[in-house]
């Protein structure tokens, strides 16, 4: 009886200066294996279905439970985690992808400077630390805490950027994941003492007024966060901010 | 080598927060209001005596008070910002919605179509209706015939149909991004309602205007006298 195994097809780049390649690899299927598991069965054997030898596929994976967002890639043309891709549940062959929004390092490896930078320039923190003990900050509502939860999900996984039509070249958006943290630290009591930094950051180039509100990123994001609510959020609080502030005030 | 290029970038449009919402505001502000406005007075066609009530339309318009300054600051110029802003947002855009076609990037995707169509239909039809032809201030009793005419070409009859219910859309849509990219409706079930209120003014928008139009091929022939 023949062995079930597991069709991949792999888009593959030794660097960025080089074309993409891709490569098949065909494995022995094994109960509950997810995406990562199947690339590092290919890496303890690494033969294309050609039989020709290759070199080991590259790829970001942390916590293998879709917390870190590492693993994101384009999964059967859908970018997600690959430690929650299910090999039961896709379509085979399996094509793996790089996600194409960041410049890529090599095969499924990609650079996600730009999403940290931004999340810098929004200043994605709460200050705490201070040359003394500052003593306690002020509570959190239960209100307050119900609507911060979902947004605190984030993983920073660069799915929502990478469905988005305004997140390109041309662009310098910062895009949904970045807005939504906003309105998480802003919502923080503490957070709150520099709210007006963070809506700064979001009226300035690249900010929330590149959102053109094609709502793809609420659709794909692994953690179900409510971006576009973040977004109508954030879009009244920055024009409030900006208004209040052009007025004096 | 990346920063510089992002910084390089951003430098460009370094005011674009306000050009966007100026972009976003001046669609349903004049713009959206003139478009209700026009509909609502072509639908004087709608009566027993469509010529006549065209006629009274266009001379009531044209007797505004100051409106040459009227016609350029609420019509003209807005039309002009929102329409090559619009064609510079679009340029920065790269659509993907037959990737992954949910029906918000397909909206997004027909907005920007339904943009460069509409721009298109307007410079046309303002060109032949206002600019060339019988002038319409000096004989409004002729507009009637003059629109008859017109669209007696099947061609042209068809490219109104077009025209106006792309605008219609664009503009339906525009008032959902509005609500939405400014914050007036921020939770989800608000902005479900605020759709479907969209998608009712889309119909009765477009309905207004195709059965507007309708009547011009349907009625007798007046001639242009």
């Amino acid at each position: 009886m023949a062995e079930k195994t597991v069709q991949i097809r792999i888009k593959r780049q030794a660097s960025p200066q080089e074309g993409p390649r891709w490569e098949e690899f065909e494995i022995p299927y094994r109960p509950g294996m997810n995406v990562i598991v199947a690339l590092r069965d290919i890496a303890e054997r690494p033969v294309t279905v050609e039989g020709k030898s290759t070199s080991i596929v590259s790829y970001d994976a942390n916590c293998l439970e879709e917390i870190c967002g590492a693993c994101a890639m384009i999964i059967n043309g859908r970018p997600r985690q690959a430690c929650t891709a299910l090999i039961d549940k896709l379509e085979q062959p399996i094509t793996l992808e790089p996600l194409s929004k960041f410049p890529i390092v090599r095969d499924l490896q990609v650079n996600r400077q730009r999403l940290f930078e931004d999340l810098k320039k929004v200043k994605a923190w709460i200050p705490i630390d201070g040359t003394y003990d500052l003593g306690p900050g002020p509570r959190e509502s239960p209100e307050v805490q119900q609507e911060a939860y979902p947004l605190s999900n984030c993983i920073s996984c660069g799915n929502c950027l990478e469905v988005c039509p305004q997140y390109n070249d041309h662009t310098t958006f910062v895009g949904a994941a970045v807005i939504s943290q906003v309105r998480l630290f802003n919502l923080h009591p503490t957070g709150r003492m520099n709210e007006g930094e963070r809506l700064e950051a979001l009226a300035a180039p690249g900010g929330i007024q590149d959102c053109s509100y094609a709502q793809n990123c609420v659709k794909i994001c692994p953690k179900g966060i409510p971006l576009t609510e973040s977004i109508a959020a954030m879009g009244r609080a920055v024009i409030k901010h900006t208004v209040k502030k052009a007025l004096g005030k | 080598m990346a920063t510089a290029t992002a910084e390089t970038r951003a430098a460009s449009h370094s005011h674009s927060f306000f050009w966007r919402r100026l972009h976003s505001i001046t669609g349903v502000l004049p713009l959206g209001a003139f478009l209700i406005e026009h509909f609502a007075s072509n639908a004087a066609v709608l009566s027993r005596h469509p010529r006549q009530n065209y006629g009274e339309q266009v001379k009531f318009l044209n007797g505004l008070p100051f409106v040459l300054a009227l016609e350029i600051l609420c019509i003209y110029v807005p039309l002009a910002f929102h329409g090559l802003y619009g064609l510079w947002i679009t340029k920065q855009s790269e659509p993907n919605a037959l990737r992954f076609s949910w029906w918000g990037n397909w909206a997004y995707t027909w907005q920007r179509i339904s943009g460069i169509i509409v721009l298109a239909f307007i410079l046309w039809h303002t060109w032949t209706a206002r600019f060339s032809g019988v002038s319409l201030p000096d004989h409004p009793f002729q507009s009637f015939a003059k629109m008859q005419a017109m669209m007696a070409n099947n061609w042209i009859f068809a490219w109104f149909i077009i025209g106006i219910t792309t605008v219609c859309y664009h503009f339906a849509y525009g008032l959902f991004l509005f609500v939405a990219k400014w914050g007036i409706a921020i939770g989800n079930t608000a902005r479900r309602y605020w759709t479907y209120a969209c998608w009712i003014i889309f119909l009765v928008l477009a309905y207004a205007g195709l059965a507007s139009a309708l009547v011009f091929r349907n009625h007798w022939i007046y001639p242009i006298r």
